[in-house]
């Protein structure tokens, strides 16, 4: 019995002491969701990276692995987000001529849309009673992770609140942008990409890519302009009022 | 071989984002400033290599298995709600709902009424 316990302590000890297991886990994880996504006839209220991301908690919590020993090996792969977030300026150049074709509603609907992603939720909040740690928490909840850390950190929120947040926003972007352009019979795949990137950063800006190309670089379009002028916009305005 | 130029590319220009964030002490991430500095210098150039665009062609592909390990933090800090959290859920429910309706409706309208000026022209 002990050695049976004593092989099996030096098993986890040599599976955790590298990024593999994170690695392998989370590959296994995104793959079989993406099975799982085609095989149910593709249901917009679960997509892939949500599916994943549940079986990947259920067997860090189960397997009694811990969430922080699974995200030190997976930081092996979420580090390459930074070079990712690069690569989108090339799609972005790509569709260029389309951007140019409708930069007079990009710039005008921008700034309003962008104040209220985080106007809205900060009045919900308020309106509820929220203390001013969390409104600053959530504040700069529709922008790309790295800004909002930066944002929060100005505000003086708490960082792993507003991680949380964002992350919930972008799947909830995702989500609301399939149903409302269904229901407001929107089709055009701009105005698709580009509302996806403003409200949801990076998580529906992958979304926007299983769209197609176009959408795609609208939403990098989006996430990038949001991210930039909430990053210098919300500091003053979140001084202003309170 | 030819991958690999492209993305040494998108590491250099992710290197000098952060270089540019850090000396100008921009509050926007180096990923996002070197997303700029690409699409400009490919808007100077006039066209992207082949190794370019198939590196970051590779790297937008998985962009969803990027992002995974992130997303399955929100199932452990649930704790981090401190008694809140019913107003967080309903701020972040109803909040994205209100401004993804507002940034279609503001688009489908601007971008509409500019399809039809542009018809009448």
């Amino acid at each position: 019995m002990t050695e049976q316990n004593d092989w099996l302590s030096r098993l986890t000890e040599a599976w955790y002491s590298g990024p593999m297991l994170s690695i392998g886990l989370t590959l296994a994880a995104f793959i079989a969701a993406q099975w799982l996504f085609a095989r149910f006839r593709r249901p917009l209220w679960m997509p892939p990276v949500l599916i994943a991301a549940v079986m990947l908690a259920v067997i860090v919590w189960i397997s009694g692995m811990g969430f922080q020993q699974y995200e030190q090996g997976a930081r092996w792969l979420t580090v390459l987000l930074g070079p990712a977030t690069v690569a989108l300026g090339v799609p972005l150049y790509q569709q260029m001529h389309h951007i140019r074709a409708l930069w007079r509603p990009i710039l005008f609907t921008l700034p309003v849309a962008a104040t209220l992603a985080a106007g809205y939720a900060l009045g919900i909040a308020w309106l509820m009673g929220a203390s001013p740690l969390v409104l600053a928490s959530l504040a700069p909840k529709s922008v790309t992770a790295p800004i909002a850390i930066g944002i929060a950190n100005e505000l003086g929120g708490s960082v792993s609140l507003t991680l949380g947040g964002l992350l919930i926003t972008g799947v909830l972007a995702s989500l609301f942008v399939e149903w409302l352009t269904r229901w407001l019979k929107i089709t055009d795949e701009r105005i698709i990409g580009f509302t996806l990137g403003l409200n949801g950063h990076a998580i529906a800006t992958a979304r926007a890519f299983e769209i197609s190309p176009m959408a795609g670089a609208f939403s990098s379009l989006g996430m990038g302009l949001t991210g930039v002028f909430t990053a210098l916009f919300l500091p003053l305005a979140f001084m202003l009022v309170s | 071989m030819v991958r690999l130029w492209g993305l040494l590319v998108l590491v250099a220009f992710f290197l000098l984002g952060e270089a540019i964030r850090v000396i100008a002490q921009l509050p926007v991430s180096g990923g996002v400033i070197g997303m700029v500095l690409v699409t400009l210098k490919l808007m100077i150039r006039g066209d992207v290599s082949e190794s370019l665009a198939s590196a970051s062609q590779a790297l937008i592909s998985v962009l969803v298995l990027l992002i995974t390990p992130g997303v399955v933090g929100v199932f452990f800090i649930a704790d981090q709600f401190a008694g809140q959290w019913l107003t967080v859920v309903v701020a972040l429910v109803f909040g994205t709902l209100l401004s993804v309706l507002t940034t279609l409706w503001m688009m489908k309208t601007v971008a509409g009424t500019e399809e039809q000026e542009a018809e009448h022209d």
